[in-house]
């Protein structure tokens, strides 16, 4: 067969390949689009959204805001690594177990009393963050004798705190995409997948409540984001294994109306996707 | 002569469109939504193969097109522009959640394309698609993009933002792969 012919078959034969439907469905997309739109705050064309441009006057543009908080926090941990170097800084260590999960940890202030609970992070009004996302992100810096350092890590960080919290959030927003995915792709008689999704979609609520209550969750379309998404991971936590298939209907239908998905993935920063 | 007088036509026209768009005129926007969408769906569909993806990925490429177009200055078309951010979307999302197409699909509403009934073997069907899933995500863009779709060299250059001659070679390594992925069928293919 020749060269032709051989393109000419594997062009036709292609065509069956991931084919389309012959009906484009216009008007369901674009009803989705109106919805997602209008629930966003409205662009000004050739400039920037009133957010946006706010957001500049301050710092730039959320890229550099993302940035900053890279350097910041890669500056603090060569600060960390320098410091915990030096043989008199051990005296400086606080005895605490690195928390398993959740993943979003903020640490309390340094005045705070060691009183909040293992595995309970808790979000302190004016507290400095420490980020620590489990999947994405920059894990906290436990030392070999499962010591975290508790002042000078959070020295450093505090000059970007709200940088700190944008990083977090836009990894968050990423990993929970990567939930709402996979759980609406997974197969129905997967119960070994469920059983994982829900343990995940556990792990994310607790981190999108600690989001939503922090200074991330002012953003006018951030939060409204946050709460669908908390709605929607508490359906999914609180499916069991012989849950019934209208249970997962209606988590679908949630997802479907409120545009979850495509909110989420508008939501997140370019450089963040695919991390 | 023609051709070039209709280009630069249609380039008026979508600078106007684009104006519109920008002044807020919604039916500007609809107007645009209307001339792209069926391409940048199925092309998202050929990438995605899951119709909920390829919804998904086509209402983040105009979300996020309605929100810069402000930025197009007409130096590439609107269609290669919106193709762009499409594949960039598409892209993403699909190394982001690792999503394989999902073979279940029904392969045979498939068979329907355009005017064209395909009578492929299913065996054929199933070890070409294997074949074309197993090309790196450069040869499987191209290939879908030039073989399936039938976008041009030019087309595909400025959508994936590569050369012509690299769009071109990614085509020749992707047909390649693929003939010796098939030559049990016809084993003077790979001779």
């Amino acid at each position: 067969m020749t060269e032709d012919k051989f393109e000419g078959f594997l062009g036709k034969a292609a065509q069956s390949y991931n084919a389309p439907p012959a009906r484009t469905p216009r008007e369901e997309m674009w009803q989705a689009i109106q919805a997602t739109r209008a629930a966003r705050p409205r662009v000004v064309y050739g400039g920037a959204s009133l957010l946006r441009a706010a957001s500049e006057n301050q710092f730039g543009s959320r890229v550099w805001w993302a940035a900053a908080a890279a350097v910041v926090l890669v500056a603090s941990g060569i600060g960390i690594g320098r410091w915990s170097a030096s043989p008199d800084s051990t005296s400086q260590t606080t005895a605490a177990t690195p928390r398993p999960a959740p993943a979003l940890t903020v640490s309390p202030p340094e005045s705070m009393p060691d009183d909040v609970g293992e595995g309970e992070p808790a979000l302190v009004a004016g507290g400095r963050p420490r980020v620590a996302p489990s999947r994405t992100g920059i894990e906290g810096s436990p030392t070999p004798e499962g010591r975290v350092r508790s002042s000078g890590s959070v020295a450093a960080a505090g000059s970007a705190p709200i940088s700190a919290y944008q990083l977090t959030a836009a990894n968050h927003l990423s990993d929970a995409e990567a939930l709402l995915t996979s759980f609406r792709t997974r197969s129905a008689a997967d119960q070994h997948l469920d059983a994982q999704l829900t343990a995940w979609a556990r792990e994310l609520l607790s981190n999108t409540r600690l989001l939503l209550d922090s200074p991330v969750a002012v953003d006018p379309q951030r939060r409204p984001l946050l709460r669908d998404l908390e709605l929607l991971l508490v359906q999914i936590v609180q499916l069991s294994p012989g849950s019934t298939p209208q249970d997962r209907e209606i988590i679908e239908r949630t997802l479907k109306q409120d545009h979850v998905l495509t909110r989420l993935r508008t939501a997140i920063p370019a450089g963040q996707r695919g991390s | 002569m023609e051709s070039a007088a209709y280009e630069s036509r249609s380039s008026v026209n979508e600078l106007q469109l684009v104006t519109r768009v920008v002044a807020g005129d919604a039916a500007a926007e609809r107007e645009l939504y209307e001339t792209h969408v069926d391409r940048i769906y199925r092309l998202a569909f050929r990438l995605a193969g899951d119709d909920e993806l390829a919804r998904d990925f086509t209402q983040a490429t105009f979300i996020r097109a309605f929100e810069k177009i402000g930025s197009f200055r007409g130096e590439s078309s609107l269609s290669t522009w919106l193709h762009s951010i499409g594949m960039s979307v598409a892209l993403n999302g699909l190394r982001k959640t690792k999503r394989l197409r999902n073979r279940e699909a029904p392969i045979e509403e498939g068979l329907m394309v355009g005017s064209t009934r395909i009578e492929a073997e299913p065996d054929l069907k199933e070890r070409l698609a294997k074949a074309i899933d197993s090309l790196s995500e450069k040869y499987r863009m191209v290939f879908l993009m030039h073989d399936v779709e039938g976008y041009t060299h030019e087309e595909i250059s400025g959508t994936l933002r590569i050369p012509v001659g690299t769009s071109k070679s990614h085509l020749f390594q992707a047909r390649s792969k693929l003939r010796v992925a098939l030559a049990d069928y016809a084993p003077e293919w790979v001779s």
